[in-house]
C-alpha cells in the first residue's frame, strides 16, 4: 500500500507511516512464523486435539500484588507535569522514576546463589 | 427470562423509530426544491450542477441498501423468535460461503461504482487551471474575511470584522478563480449553498474555481475551528448581475484612488 | 492465590477469610494485579468520564438550544467542546475498550491472567493520572484546552491558545496514551502466549480477536500521536518550529493527527463489534455466523484502517482525493460484511430479547445508518458540501456512540452476572434502553438535516436569522431525554445491588465462550476446572453436549 500511495504521488507524512505501520505487522507476522517454526503446534495452546490436563501443573508466575506500578505511574505523570509546572520536578521525578522502575522490575528477584561471606 | 413482545411492545418500538423522523421534519420548513435537491438548492453554482445528481444518486443508494438492510435485521426479531412449540434448538449454521461471497461481492459492486461517478466528478470540481474570467483573492483572518478584487486593483481589498461580517460580490455565469491564504491559523471557507468548501492553510496557498449561476444572496462560513470567535466569522455572498459586478470593481477602485 | 469460593457459615470469621473493611478493599484495588480487579476500575472511571463529558454535551446542547449566547462566553464554549471531545473519545471510550479487554479476554482464552499483571495496573496510572492532568486545565485561570480535540495546527500553539491548559492537554493525553499502549503490549502477548490447550487462534471468540487487532492497530496508531503531541509541546514551551506554517506545519500536524485518528475511530469500533459478536449467538442459539470471514473482514478493516485517514483532510485542497476515497469506500465493504454475518447468526435462530440483545439490535439499526453516512462523507464532492458541518457531528456520534455506548451497555448488562455474581433488572433495563434510543435519535438525527443545511461544526452561536433553531431546539431535547435515561440504569444498579447471586456460571443458558465456564463471578486466577476446548464456543459444548454444530 506504501508503495501504491508512493506511486500516485502520496506525501512524505504518509509514505512514512504506512511503512512504519507495514513494519511493525511485519514484526508481528515475523514472530508469528519463527515462533511456528521454532516450536511448531506442539504447545498445547495450538494443539486442535489437546487435553486441558496437558497443561497441567505450576502455570507460571504472577504476582499476587505489588505497590510498584503506583510510583512508576506517578513519578511518570510527574515529570510531565514538570515540563509545565518547572524543571525541578521534571528532574525529581526522573529520578524517583528511575527508582520505582528498577524497585518495579527487580521486585520479585531472588538473591544470587553464591555462598555467603 | 425471555421477554414477550406483545404487539403492543411491537407498535411502541415501530413507533419509536418513526417519532423521530416526524419530529425533524416538522423542525424544518421543508421547501420543494429541498425535496428533489434533498437539500441543496440547484442551479445555483456550477458546483451544485456537477454535485447534486451524485448528492441524489448516492442518497437513493444509500436508502435502498439501507432499507433492505434494515428489514433483514428487523426479519428474525418478527419472524425467527424463540417460541415453545419450535424446540429448544434451531440448526446450528455456522457458514454458508456462496452467501458469503454474494455479500461480499455485491457491495464492492456498489462502492466501485460510487467511486467511478465521485472520480469523474470531482475532477472537474478541483480543476485549477482552466481559464477564468475573475479573479479574487480570500485571505482569512482571525476572525473576519478579507476579499480582495485584483482586477480592481492590488489595494481593492473588502474587510470584514465580527461585528461587521464582508460581502463577497460574484458575478452570474462568469467563472471565478479564488486565491486562498491565512493570515494566521487554519480557515475554512465554506458556502454551504453552493456545495463547495475549502481550507485558508497559513503558509500555503489554495486555489478553488467555480462559477455562480443564480442571482441571490447566499450565506458563507468559515467551518475550521479558528479560536475565540470563529462562530462570528461569517460573509455574505451576493450574485449579482456581470453589470452590476464591473459596477462595484469600479466603485471599489474610486474608494481607493 | 485462590480466594475461596464460598462465604464462610459461621458466624465466627475463620482464620484466612479476607477483610472487608473499606480501607482494606482500597488497598487491595490499588495494589492490585488481578485483571478482573483492574478492568472494573477501567470500567468504572471509564463511565465516570463517560458522564462527565456527558454533562460538558448537555451545557453545549443547552447553550444552543436559542440563538444568541445566553450563559457561555464564545471562549468558554470552546473549552467545553474540546473537552467533550478529548474525554469521551480518549477517556472513556478508549480505556471503556481497555477494561473490557481486561476484564473478559483473559477468561475467554483460558488464562490466569493477563502478560503482565503489574505492567496492567501500571496502565491504569497512566490512565488515570493521565486524564486526570488534561482535564485540570479547567481549574487553571485560563481555563482548559480550548483548540478542539484535533488541535490543529496553529492554533493550538503558544501565540494562539497561551494558558497552561493547552500544555496540560497535551502532556496529560501523552501519558494517557503511553498507559494505552502497554495495554496493547500487555493484551497482544496474552493472547499469542497463554491460550488455554486445544484454544487454538482460530477456535478463539471473536471478541478477543477483535481485542488482538485492536491492540496492534493501538501499537500502530498512539505513538504517531505521541510524536505530534511532543512534538506540539515541544514547539509551545520551547518555541521550536515544528508545526511551524511557515515550514508547512498546518498541513504536517494534519497528517499526523488523523494517521493516528482514523485507526483511533476502528479502534474504539472493533471491540465494540467484538461484544456484538458475543451476544447475537447467545440469544439466537446459533453460533456465530461466518466465524472465519468475520475474522477475515476484521483483518481487513485494520489493514486498510492506516490507508484512509486523509479523508478527514479532503477540504485541504492539498491530498489524493481518488486514493483516499477509493479506501475509504473499500473499508466499507468488509464492515457491510460483518453486518450480514451478524445477521445471519439472527437469522432461522431462536431469538429472545432480553436486554442485552436489545441493546445489540439498537446498535445494529443506529451504526447501520452512521456507517451510510460515512460512506456518503467518502465521496469528496460530497464531503465538500458537508465536511465540518453539523452533517459530520451527526455522522460521527452514530457511528461511535451507537457502536460504543450501545455495544457498552450491552457488555454490561450481559457480563453483570459474570462481574458481581447477580443479575441485573430485566424491566428496568428496557426503559433504560427505549429511553435512551428515543433520546439519542431524537438529539442527532435532525443534526444531519443541520449540517446540510449550512451550520457549521464548533459554532457557539447563531443568529435568528438563520433558520437553525427549531433544529437545535429538537437536539437539545433530546440531548435531555438522553441524560435522563440514566437514570434507571442507576436506579438498577442500586436495586440489585443485594439480589439473589445466581450461582451458576451461566444464567443466559446459551452462554458459548469460555467464561460462561466458569463461577460467576470467576476465582483470583479465573478457573478452578476447565472443560475441553473443541470449538470456538466450549461452554456451549460443555452445557449442551448434545448438539452437534453442523456447516452448511
Amino acid at each position: 500500500m506504501a508503495v501504491v500511495y508512493y506511486e500516485v504521488g502520496g506525501e512524505s507524512v504518509g509514505i512514512t507511516g504506512m511503512i512504519l505501520a507495514a513494519c511493525l505487522a511485519g514484526m508481528v507476522g515475523f514472530y508469528l512464523w519463527f515462533t511456528q517454526k521454532r516450536i511448531g503446534f506442539d504447545i498445547p495452546s495450538d494443539d486442535l486435539t489437546a487435553e486441558i490436563a496437558d497443561d497441567a501443573g505450576e502455570l507460571g508466575f504472577y504476582s499476587p500484588h505489588s505497590w510498584w506500578p503506583l510510583p512508576v505511574g506517578l513519578s511518570a505523570t510527574a515529570m510531565g507535569l514538570g515540563l509545565i509546572i518547572g524543571w525541578w520536578l521534571t528532574l525529581i521525578a526522573l529520578g524517583a522514576l528511575i527508582l520505582s522502575i528498577i524497585g518495579m522490575v527487580t521486585e520479585y528477584e531472588k538473591p544470587l546463589p553464591t555462598s555467603r561471606r | 427470562m425471555s421477554s414477550h413482545a406483545p404487539r403492543a411492545g411491537r407498535l411502541v418500538r415501530a413507533a419509536a423509530l418513526v417519532a423521530p423522523a416526524l419530529v425533524l421534519l416538522s423542525g424544518c420548513s421543508l421547501k420543494s426544491e429541498d425535496i428533489s435537491g434533498m437539500g441543496f438548492p440547484k442551479g445555483v453554482s456550477s458546483v451544485n450542477d456537477i454535485s447534486i445528481s451524485l448528492w441524489q444518486g448516492a442518497w437513493i443508494t444509500a436508502a435502498v441498501v439501507g432499507v433492505f438492510t434494515f428489514i433483514l435485521i428487523m426479519w428474525p426479531v418478527f419472524f425467527h423468535r424463540a417460541k415453545a412449540g419450535k424446540g429448544e434448538f434451531p440448526k446450528q449454521t455456522q457458514y454458508n460461503v456462496p452467501v458469503e461471497i454474494l455479500y461480499t461481492v455485491i457491495p464492492l459492486a456498489i462502492v466501485a461504482i460510487m467511486f467511478y461517478f465521485t472520480v469523474v466528478k470531482e475532477n472537474k470540481i478541483i480543476d485549477k487551471t482552466s481559464p477564468v474570467q475573475h479573479e479574487i483573492t480570500v485571505e482569512g483572518i482571525q476572525w473576519s474575511w478579507q476579499f480582495g478584487y485584483p482586477e480592481a486593483g492590488s489595494k481593492a481589498v473588502v474587510t470584514g470584522t465580527p461585528a461587521n461580517p464582508p460581502t463577497l460580490y460574484l458575478p452570474r455565469g462568469e467563472s471565478v478563480r479564488f486565491t486562498l491564504t491565512s493570515n494566521d491559523v487554519v480557515h475554512g471557507f465554506w458556502i454551504p449553498a453552493f456545495m463547495i468548501q475549502i481550507q485558508n492553510l497559513p503558509g500555503d496557498v489554495n486555489h478553488l474555481q467555480f462559477t455562480a449561476n443564480k442571482l441571490g444572496e447566499f450565506p458563507g462560513r468559515c467551518n475550521i475551528l479558528c479560536g475565540r470567535n470563529h462562530s462570528q466569522m461569517i460573509f455574505k455572498v451576493k450574485v449579482v448581475t456581470p453589470e452590476k459586478y464591473q459596477q462595484y470593481l469600479d466603485s471599489l477602485k474610486a474608494s481607493i484612488a | 492465590m485462590t480466594t475461596f469460593a464460598e462465604r464462610p457459615k459461621i458466624a465466627v470469621p475463620r482464620q484466612g477469610v479476607e477483610k472487608t473493611s473499606l480501607g482494606s478493599q482500597f488497598v487491595k484495588t490499588i495494589t492490585s494485579t488481578d485483571h478482573k480487579r483492574i478492568g472494573y476500575l477501567y470500567l468504572a472511571t471509564s463511565f465516570f468520564w463517560f458522564l462527565f463529558a456527558g454533562v460538558l454535551a448537555l451545557l453545549l446542547r443547552a447553550e444552543l438550544a436559542r440563538p444568541g449566547l445566553q450563559f457561555l462566553s464564545n471562549e468558554q464554549y470552546n473549552q467545553i467542546f474540546t473537552m467533550h471531545g478529548t474525554i469521551m473519545l480518549l477517556m472513556f471510550a478508549t480505556p471503556l475498550f481497555v477494561g473490557f479487554a481486561n476484564v473478559i479476554m483473559p477468561l475467554q482464552i483460558g488464562a490466569a491472567d493477563v502478560a503482565f499483571p503489574r505492567l496492567n495496573m501500571l496502565s491504569y496510572w497512566l490512565f488515570l493520572f493521565g486524564s486526570i492532568q488534561a482535564v485540570a486545565g479547567f481549574l487553571t485561570p485560563g481555563g482548559a484546552a480550548s483548540f478542539g480535540w484535533t488541535a490543529y495546527a496553529p492554533l493550538a500553539n503558544s501565540t494562539y491558545s497561551p494558558g497552561i491548559g493547552g500544555d496540560l492537554w497535551v502532556m496529560g493525553l501523552a501519558i494517557s496514551g503511553l498507559g494505552t499502549i502497554l495495554g496493547g503490549v500487555n493484551f497482544i502477548t496474552t493472547i499469542f502466549t497463554m491460550r488455554a490447550p486445544g484454544m487454538t487462534m482460530f477456535r478463539m471468540s471473536i471478541f478477543s480477536w477483535n481485542v488482538l487487532l485492536t491492540s496492534i492497530l493501538v501499537l500502530l496508531a498512539f505513538p504517531p500521536l505521541a510524536a505530534a503531541l511532543l512534538g506540539l509541546e515541544s514547539d509551545r514551551l520551547f518555541g521550536t518550529h515544528i508545526f511551524d506554517p511557515a515550514n508547512g506545519g498546518a498541513m504536517l500536524w494534519q497528517h499526523l493527527f488523523w494517521f493516528f485518528g482514523h485507526p483511533e475511530v476502528y479502534i474504539l469500533a472493533l471491540p465494540f463489534f467484538g461484544i456484538a459478536s458475543e451476544i447475537l449467538p447467545v440469544f439466537s442459539r446459533k453460533p456465530i455466523f461466518g466465524y472465519k470471514g468475520l475474522i477475515a473482514a476484521t483483518i481487513a478493516i485494520s489493514a486498510l484502517s492506516v490507508a484512509v485517514w486523509a479523508h478527514h483532510l479532503f477540504a485541504t485542497g492539498k491530498v489524493l482525493l481518488p486514493f483516499f476515497s477509493f479506501m475509504t469506500f473499500l473499508i466499507g465493504v468488509p464492515t457491510g460484511v460483518k453486518f450480514f454475518n451478524w445477521i445471519g447468526t439472527m437469522w432461522r435462530g431462536h431469538v429472545t430479547f432480553e436486554t442485552p440483545m436489545l441493546w445489540v439490535m439498537g446498535f445494529l439499526v443506529t451504526f447501520l445508518f452512521g456507517g451510510i453516512t460515512g460512506i456518503i462523507l467518502a465521496s469528496p464532492p460530497l464531503d465538500f458540501a458537508v465536511s465540518a458541518s453539523y452533517f459530520v457531528v451527526a455522522h460521527f456520534h452514530y457511528v461511535l456512540f451507537g457502536t460504543v455506548v450501545f455495544a457498552m451497555f450491552a457488555g454490561f448488562y450481559f457480563w453483570w452476572p459474570k462481574f458481581t455474581g447477580r443479575m441485573l433488572n430485566e424491566r428496568l433495563g428496557k426503559i433504560h434502553f427505549w429511553t435512551l434510543f428515543v433520546g439519542f435519535h431524537l438529539t442527532f438525527l435532525v443534526q444531519h438535516w443541520l449540517g446540510i443545511k449550512g451550520f457549521p461544526r464548533r459554532y457557539a452561536d447563531y443568529l435568528a436569522t438563520d433558520g437553525f433553531t427549531g433544529m437545535n431546539m429538537i437536539s437539545t431535547l433530546g440531548s435531555f431525554l438522553l441524560a435522563l435515561s440514566m437514570i434507571p440504569f442507576f436506579v438498577n444498579v442500586w436495586i440489585t445491588r443485594k439480589s439473589p447471586l445466581v450461582n451458576c456460571d451461566d444464567p443466559w443458558g446459551y452462554g458459548a465462550s469460555l467464561e460462561w465456564a466458569t463461577s460467576c463471578p470467576p476465582p483470583r486466577h479465573n478457573f478452578t476446572s476447565m472443560p475441553r476446548i473443541r470449538s470456538e464456543r466450549p461452554a456451549f459444548d460443555l452445557h449442551h453436549p448434545h448438539i452437534k454444530t453442523e456447516g452448511h
